[in-house]
């Protein structure tokens, strides 16, 4: 977990599309204006989007990673990027500029981008989401500040046609100062190979010490977590779940915790989070760090 | 608008109006104080909480169902001691009414529950959850047998004064045998009620879609279920019924009220919107208001004068919570029917239902 705060600055709004358009591969980007006092989300951070279940059938709000945040006059334009691959986000697939849907957030906890040392963003597949926005945050970081932080972007997917996003993450990496890795499992695009790989080849020309922030499926993240670990390398993971409310109440969100995640609850924690055996993924996460979780039992 | 009195009764407990939140879906009450001012609500039912903490089961959790969800959390809970030093120093500056659920495998585990927290300032009556159905032990399945309902019920009515509310499983033949034990012991009210056992499988895999092979099925889907449910109990008992089972629109509220429920519970409908219960609260106030009612009872004598419902078998439920002479002739019908053990339909179900049928053949 980022923290051992609940978060409770999340509030439930109206938003309305702003517009949606086709992304490449059969993917979406969504542009939501969400109105005060919806907070500023952060990368890592997600949002409960619900639309009317009589017309989709789909009762529960659907938990999307945010993939970009810019402040309009009240409130913000929150984006996000998604594959319909379920009723839910097929619904969400139909919306277009002016419709409305409910949204509640911004929930969970971030990646720290802050923490010192040499940003690496990995995306894996549509886990680019989160990661774009997170490039563009650092992005934008290394033009405000004095002493601008190299950041490196691994990304890595199926074939080519699956780097979704990829020009830009491109734009948001020129921006940073930054450079784009990537590879395709099919050798269709960059390195033939998969993200850990690629990192475990181009590791050492970064800047010392690395923070690791990763999205991707989980066989993915258990990847990177167990190098990490072994590497002695931070790395925040933006873990998923099937979720209900999203805030913590409904308790249907657990993540196994490791023997050092159990060691580090403590009864004092927040009732939102979860308990000595189980982490929340809603309320402590969904970013967690790699020694947080027992890898070996996530699903 | 505000001007109409949606106050109820439950026991010697006088809730501002019938909207409660369900155990288990507004956490201990306080976590949802920054979207929902829990003074506005009718009560709040916490958390079930149990003897020792429980981690809850493992995932997966949660599957989503047509118009539903089913969930396998398993009673996770942060236990007596966390909740007595913790959270009720909290509700008690909450100002709101608090309804603190317990749970137990055995009557002696919610003896010892009640017994810790019966004097609580903080806490205005509990609810006995008798009806989860995710766990191994201590589950619905346990709490279906009417002769432990009242004697468990009799034990805990010996601890306190306050409203103890029976919450039942819909998973019975008869949920009226239950109602009527529970009455029987001492209950103040009942909660009808619990989610529905349900599965779901995942044919990629073949296995259940939970950790477990079922779960407790809830939201709009199970609403039909519930209200069926909560009417046999309105007919079976002369404590209130609390109904519960996929209210998410302020209509939804009025149903459960015209079949006789004093009070109603939100519950899944908070996970999708927190505000929910007080939207809920908002629409239910406007359709009385639009109807002319001043309260509640006046909004039911309204149905009963349109004759609406009589024909449906929804009559003598309505005139039994009426408050009118009627309600005595009622009362003497539901004790008798409180004595038999066989049938557990009244006599009165049976009359009407047989008498709607007839004039819609005719």
């Amino acid at each position: 977990m980022a923290t051992a705060a609940l978060a409770t600055s999340w509030r439930q709004a109206t938003a309305s599309v702003a517009g949606q358009v086709e992304y490449g591969d059969g993917h979406w980007w969504l542009d939501l204006d969400v109105p005060a006092p919806f907070e500023q989300p952060v990368p890592g951070q997600f949002v409960q989007l619900l639309l009317d279940g009589t017309e989709t059938g789909s009762l529960l709000p659907r938990p999307m990673s945010v993939a970009g945040a810019a402040p309009i006059d009240d409130g913000w334009r929150v984006s996000f990027l998604y594959a319909p691959v379920g009723q839910g986000t097929r619904s969400l697939a139909r919306l277009r500029a002016g419709d409305r849907v409910e949204a509640l957030g911004p929930l969970g906890h971030g990646f720290p981008l802050e923490a010192p040392g040499t940003p690496v963003l990995i995306a894996g597949g549509r886990g680019v989401a989160p990661m774009l926005f997170a490039a563009d945050v650092l992005a934008r970081q290394s033009a405000a500040g004095p002493h601008p932080r190299r950041s490196q972007f691994v990304f890595g997917a199926r074939s080519a046609q699956q780097l979704v996003g990829l020009d830009d993450a491109r734009e948001r990496l020129q921006r940073a100062g930054g450079a784009l890795y990537t590879c395709t499992d099919d050798g269709s695009h960059g390195m033939h190979g998969n993200v850990l790989q690629l990192l475990a080849r181009e590791v050492a020309g970064f800047a010392s010490p690395v923070v690791i922030h990763a999205c991707g499926p989980h066989g993915m993240l258990r990847a990177i977590a167990e190098w990490a670990i072994a590497h002695d390398v931070r790395a925040h993971l933006a873990m998923e779940s099937v979720m209900a409310c999203g805030t913590g109440v409904c308790r249907g969100c657990p993540l196994p915790r490791s023997a050092s995640g159990r060691k580090a609850w403590t009864s004092a924690m927040p009732s939102l989070f979860g308990n000595a055996e189980h982490a929340m993924c809603c309320t402590e996460g969904p970013v967690f760090e790699a020694r947080e979780l027992d890898w070996e039992h996530v699903v | 608008m505000n001007a109409i009195d949606v106050s109820i009764a439950i026991g010697e407990l006088r809730l501002a109006n019938p909207i409660m939140v369900a155990s288990g879906t507004f956490g201990y009450g306080d976590e949802y104080a920054h979207v929902v001012d829990p003074r506005t609500l009718g009560a709040v039912v916490t958390k079930t909480v149990t003897l020792k903490p429980r981690a809850g089961n493992p995932p997966t959790r949660i599957a989503e169902t047509a118009a539903g969800m089913l969930n396998s959390i398993g009673l996770e809970n942060v236990g007596l001691q966390k909740f007595r030093a913790e959270k009720v120093p909290k509700l008690a500056g909450l100002g709101a009414t608090i309804i603190a659920s317990i749970g137990g495998d055995t009557a002696s585990h919610l003896e010892r529950l009640l017994s810790a927290l019966a004097d609580e300032s903080a806490i205005a009556g509990f609810e006995v959850n008798f009806s989860c159905p995710n766990v191994a032990k201590g589950g619905a399945r346990y709490w279906t047998v009417p002769r432990r309902l009242t004697t468990t019920m009799r034990r805990l009515r010996a601890i306190t004064n306050k409203p103890l509310i029976a919450k039942l499983s819909p998973d019975v033949t008869a949920i009226s045998e239950l109602a009527r034990a529970c009455e029987a012991g001492g209950a103040d009210a009942l909660t009808a009620t619990n989610t529905f056992v349900g599965m779901a499988v995942d044919l990629s895999t073949g296995r259940s879609k939970l950790n477990r092979a079922t779960g407790g099925l809830s939201g709009p889907a199970v609403k039909p279920l519930a209200l069926a449910r909560c009417y046999e109990c309105v007919q079976a008992v002369r404590i209130p019924v609390i109904g519960s089972g996929g209210i998410v629109t302020g209509r939804d509220v009025l149903e459960f009220l015209a079949v006789g429920a004093a009070a109603v519970q939100v519950g899944t409908a908070s996970f999708l919107r927190p505000r929910a219960s007080v939207d809920i609260l908002a629409e239910m106030r406007s359709i009385l208001a639009a109807a002319g009612a001043e309260s509640i009872e006046a909004w039911r004598e309204q149905l009963i004068a349109r004759g609406a419902g009589l024909a449906h078998g929804l009559g003598p439920s309505l005139v039994q919570r009426a408050g009118t002479a009627v309600r005595s002739e009622s009362r003497a019908d539901s004790s008798n029917g409180a004595h038999a053990t066989s049938g557990g339909e009244p006599r009165e179900i049976a009359t009407s239902g047989a008498k709607a049928g007839e004039s819609e053949r005719g």
